[in-house]
């Protein structure tokens, strides 16, 4: 088997606040294959956005990395400097967000902007702007040439993430990060962004770290899933596994909830009770043992590790 | 059940300010239509969803409703009366009996006040409903589940799920008939989406409320909606018992629509209809059938006319000449 | 109330955290209670003549030695100092009041009357104050109230237009809706939404503005546009120690330090007072 493009390994993160160390991550592992495209589910204050700031060494001033290491390709990215990591982030790995006006400069031309990534290249004008032309046409941009010309407000919001998404393929990156790309999108064109971005991951090859709190567009595109709750990975595994075989509790009441899993209308949907730990201070034992139905005494005492080769679980119970 | 909202025709027109552009292109439209004809009925105590893509009208339907937008034509009655419009062609609504929840929930709160002040403000607005507004305001408070430590924190201190439930107190402050709610579940957890879901039926059956539901979420239509109109540039598409229509969707777009819905079964053949092409803007209404452009039935004659409505309002109505069977 | 109290606590802690602000405080409570009991702290009474000790230097009976007249320099400061709070203090709270107001008309009222307020807010700043000062002096004589007046018009428009702009960002926003949508009047959401959000950037604006007001009227007074002869301001100290420069510095440099001070005090308060009431930079402490 290839080694992994990004390696996160034993990962801890915390930010200094008045209130003390709030611990945002806890020994995370994630690898994400070369070719792959890996899924990270989780509700808001699970820790996603913290990871994605560590992958690309951008934490608030006040964050600090308490253990662990981002291997990228071997080298871990957590001893860069800064220059190394600068070309890295352009080059290497790319990014595309949920508001795709957060990567596009509203006063420039799509064009130039995507003749101005190519800015490492040694090509003439003319060329940078025939392949701009050509990843519109790949990201499915109808009349690419004429496209060019425009500003990021004359395109329709699908169109704009596609073109975010072009820039970040631009450079042929070997892994692209994903923040929520489709949630400001409609049911129509979300489905129409994750086909092309999984038809776009077969002819570049390039790894895809998905992020999205939409369980439904995580099991279409992704093929692992990694399921985080409250700055720890609870469960991860290829995709068919955690989708029909949920093994940790939070997974199962999270797949529960989902009003699109409940088949016979209801009026009465489902809830995860309780509320997010504190994560100054944190519970002892398992994070998710406050919400749990099934925790037994262990539970209390013991934080479970997340155990299992293929199908990863951290949860006391669920290896019986 | 008698009529609680019915809406006949309503027309929303906002001008499109030419600055220079205007004068330089003639052929530059000097207004848009953003709603486009639509009809609808609420009654005493159902739902009704409002399903469409960002742009399709659905939030400024809502407004017009509410008296926050002008309306270019049409007529609403309210409980059999017909509401007047003022001067600028806003509709005047009686506000104590049509409440309105905003799609952010912390957006909609006003920042430099504590939830205490918040909900005891609709009852310092319109005088004489409360005779003690801070003690309403707790009762608020708890009916809505919050606890009573709640009053005196700022929007800024809420989370996404508990600034919606301040939203939901505050909009029945004044015990309402009709709410509107404006994407009521945007931005929420899935886990927490249930609960603010769950509350407006509690409160919907304690209360009799009508409600209206604007969401682009098929997913939770289903479970909470009695009607379901489905929105496309301005226009209902297809509306009428969201059971029948989920069942059995007559209009290609409510069937892409419901197809499009990634499901969290990595198994499920999904036999969907993929719609290509992007939505046209409103500036740039198709000819005719305006789905047209997108639509995987398209024949020659939907270029025509903009179709009629088929079949009746109450049960399943479609505007498509050529509805799937 | 208990919430505005707890503002205050809460501003004044993060401001204790803050060396320079904190600084900009001490200097500014200072001059505040150093002019507030100059009759007390004075050791002369500021127009008592002395003709015999003309333009002396700083000694252990005149700390900053004395005038052309032979009047007391360090109490005319401190006198002084009464015209510049009181010019500060009349002006500013004048032109913020009648600015918020206009400014609120503006922004939230109908386009034809916020074009004709805007309209009038550009022509006065269009003036140039010296100009303007000097035809308004020809016309009614040099006094305090004229000061204060003349900075009072000059100021109002520089309040109307932020009150404006920022009363228009404000209009559109959902909160404001909401409130429009619950039937509140324009009055109420003026008063109780759009107010105390624009609060805590004028009251800013004015912190800074106090040193640009005091440095009018001495600029005014010094000029001889301003306070009237025998009347103490540090204009006016600049002026009289001006035509002796050469044989005593001493009026200039005493009048020159606390206009100086009043500045640095100000505008360090204000900067630090910015930071603090910024709510996207307080409450949460930062996005994690």
């Amino acid at each position: 088997m290839d080694k992994p493009v990004l390696d996160i390994r034993d990962l801890s993160v915390s930010f200094l606040t008045e209130r003390g160390l709030l611990r945002a991550l806890r020994n995370v592992n994630i690898p994400i294959d070369p070719g792959r495209i890996v899924g990270i589910v989780g509700e808001s204050g699970c820790g996603k956005s913290t990871l994605i700031s560590a992958i690309i060494r951008l934490l608030a001033p006040n964050a600090q990395i308490d253990s662990g290491s981002i291997l990228w390709r071997g080298d871990d990215l957590l001893d860069l400097e800064p220059d190394a990591i600068r070309a890295l982030r352009g080059d290497e790995i790319s990014m595309v967000f949920q508001d795709p006006m957060t990567s596009l400069n509203p006063v420039l031309t799509i064009g130039r902007q995507m003749t101005d990534v190519q800015h490492r290249d040694n090509r003439s004008k003319a060329e940078k702007r025939a392949r701009a032309t050509r990843m519109l046409e790949r990201v499915g941009i109808p009349d690419p040439v004429e496209q060019l010309d425009r500003y990021p407000h004359h395109l329709s919001g699908g169109m704009r993430q596609r073109v975010a998404i072009a820039m970040a393929l631009m450079t042929e990156p070997g892994l692209l990060i994903a923040d929520e790309p489709t949630t400001a999108l409609d049911a129509t064109l979300e489905v129409q962004i994750i086909h092309r971005l999984q038809q776009l991951q077969r002819d570049f090859g390039c790894a895809i770290l998905f992020i999205s709190h939409h369980l439904g567009v995580i099991a279409e595109l992704c093929d692992e899933v990694v399921v985080m709750y409250a700055g720890e990975v609870v469960e991860s595994g290829s995709t068919r596994d955690v989708f029909l075989n949920p093994r940790h509790p939070y997974t199962q009441k999270l797949l529960d909830c989902d009003p699109a899993r409940i088949k016979k209308a209801t009026r009465n949907l489902p809830v995860i009770g309780g509320s997010l730990p504190d994560l100054v201070e944190l519970p002892d034992g398992c994070v998710f043992r406050p919400r749990c139905d099934i925790s037994i005494d262990r539970c209390r005492s013991e934080r479970p590790g997340l155990e299992g080769s293929n199908h990863c679980i951290a949860c006391h119970l669920a290896r019986q | 059940m008698s009529e609680l909202l019915q809406v006949n025709d309503l027309r929303v027109r906002f001008p499109i300010k030419g600055g220079l552009a205007g004068i330089l292109d003639r052929e530059r439209p000097t207004h848009v239509d953003v709603v486009h004809g639509v009809s609808l009925d609420i009654r005493h105590g159902e739902t009704l969803a409002v399903v469409g893509e960002s742009g399709s009208g659905k939030t400024t339907l809502a407004m017009a409703l509410c008296g926050l937008a002008p309306v270019l034509d049409g007529e609403v009655y309210f409980d059999g009366r017909l509401l007047d419009k003022d001067k600028n062609n806003y509709l005047v609504p009686d506000r104590k009996r049509i409440a309105l929840m905003f799609q952010d929930p912390t957006g909609s709160l006003s920042p430099r006040m504590t939830v205490r002040k918040l909900l005891a403000e609709p009852y310092k607005i319109h005088t004489g409903l409360s005779d003690d507004p801070d003690q309403s305001a707790l009762d608020l408070l708890s009916l809505v589940g919050l606890g009573n430590d709640f009053a005196n924190r700022y929007p800024h201190q809420l989370s996404g799920g508990q600034a919606r439930r301040v939203g939901v107190a505050r909009a029945l402050a004044l015990n309402p008939d009709l709410l509107i709610a404006d994407e009521p579940t945007a931005g929420l957890d899935v886990s927490i989406q249930g609960e603010v879901l769950n509350l407006l039926a509690d409160l919907q059956q304690e209360m009799g409320l009508g409600i209206m539901i604007i969401t682009h979420n098929l997913n939770i239509v289903r479970h909470v909606a009695d009607q379901m109109a489905i929105m496309y540039l301005g226009r209902f598409l297809e509306q009428g018992q969201s059971g029948l229509i989920f069942d059995h969707p007559r209009h290609p777009y409510t069937a892409a629509l419901l197809a499009a819905n990634p499901s969290t079964d990595p198994d499920a053949a999904s036999e969907r209809i993929e719609l290509t092409g992007e939505v046209p803007g409103l500036l740039k209404r198709p000819r005719g059938c305006e789905f047209h452009t997108r639509c995987p039935r398209v024949q020659p004659g939907c270029l025509e006319q903009f179709p009629d409505s088929e079949g009746t309002r109450a049960m399943q109505a479609w505007n498509c000449i050529h509805p799937l069977s | 109330m208990t919430n505005r109290a707890g503002f205050v606590r809460e501003t004044f802690t993060a401001l204790r955290k803050d060396s320079l602000g904190m600084t900009g405080l001490v200097i500014v409570v200072t001059i505040l209670l150093l002019t507030l009991f100059a009759s007390i702290l004075s050791p002369y009474d500021p127009l008592e003549v002395d003709v015999y000790n003309r333009l002396v230097g700083p000694s252990w009976q005149h700390w900053l030695g004395t005038d052309q007249l032979g009047r007391d320099v360090l109490s005319r400061v401190l006198y002084g100092g009464r015209v510049a709070l009181k010019v500060s203090l009349v002006a500013i709270s004048v032109s913020m009041a009648a600015g918020l107001l206009l400014g609120m008309m503006a922004g939230f009222g109908p386009k034809w009357l916020d074009r004709v307020l805007v309209i009038c807010f550009d022509t006065l700043r269009s003036f140039p104050t010296i100009m303007f000062a000097l035809s308004i002096v020809a016309l009614t004589g040099p006094s305090l109230n004229t000061v204060i007046g003349i900075i009072i018009i000059t100021s109002i428009p520089v309040y109307g237009r932020i009150v404006r702009t920022q009363t228009q960002a404000m209009r559109d926003n959902d909160f404001i809706l909401a409130e429009r949508a619950m039937g509140a009047s324009t009055a109420h959401i003026l008063r109780h939404h759009v107010l105390p959000n624009i609060a805590a950037p004028l009251l800013i604006l004015a912190s800074m503005d106090v040193p640009a007001v005091v440095g009018m009227e001495a600029g005014l007074s010094f000029l001889g546009l301003g306070v009237s002869a025998p009347t103490p301001s540090w204009g006016s100290i600049l002026n009289d120690g001006y035509s002796y420069l050469r044989n005593s510095p001493w009026p200039i440099i005493a009048g020159g330090i606390p206009l100086i001070l009043v500045t640095l005090g100000f505008t360090f308060f204000g900067e630090s007072l910015r930071d603090i009431l910024d709510p996207k930079l307080r409450g949460k402490g930062g996005k994690f």
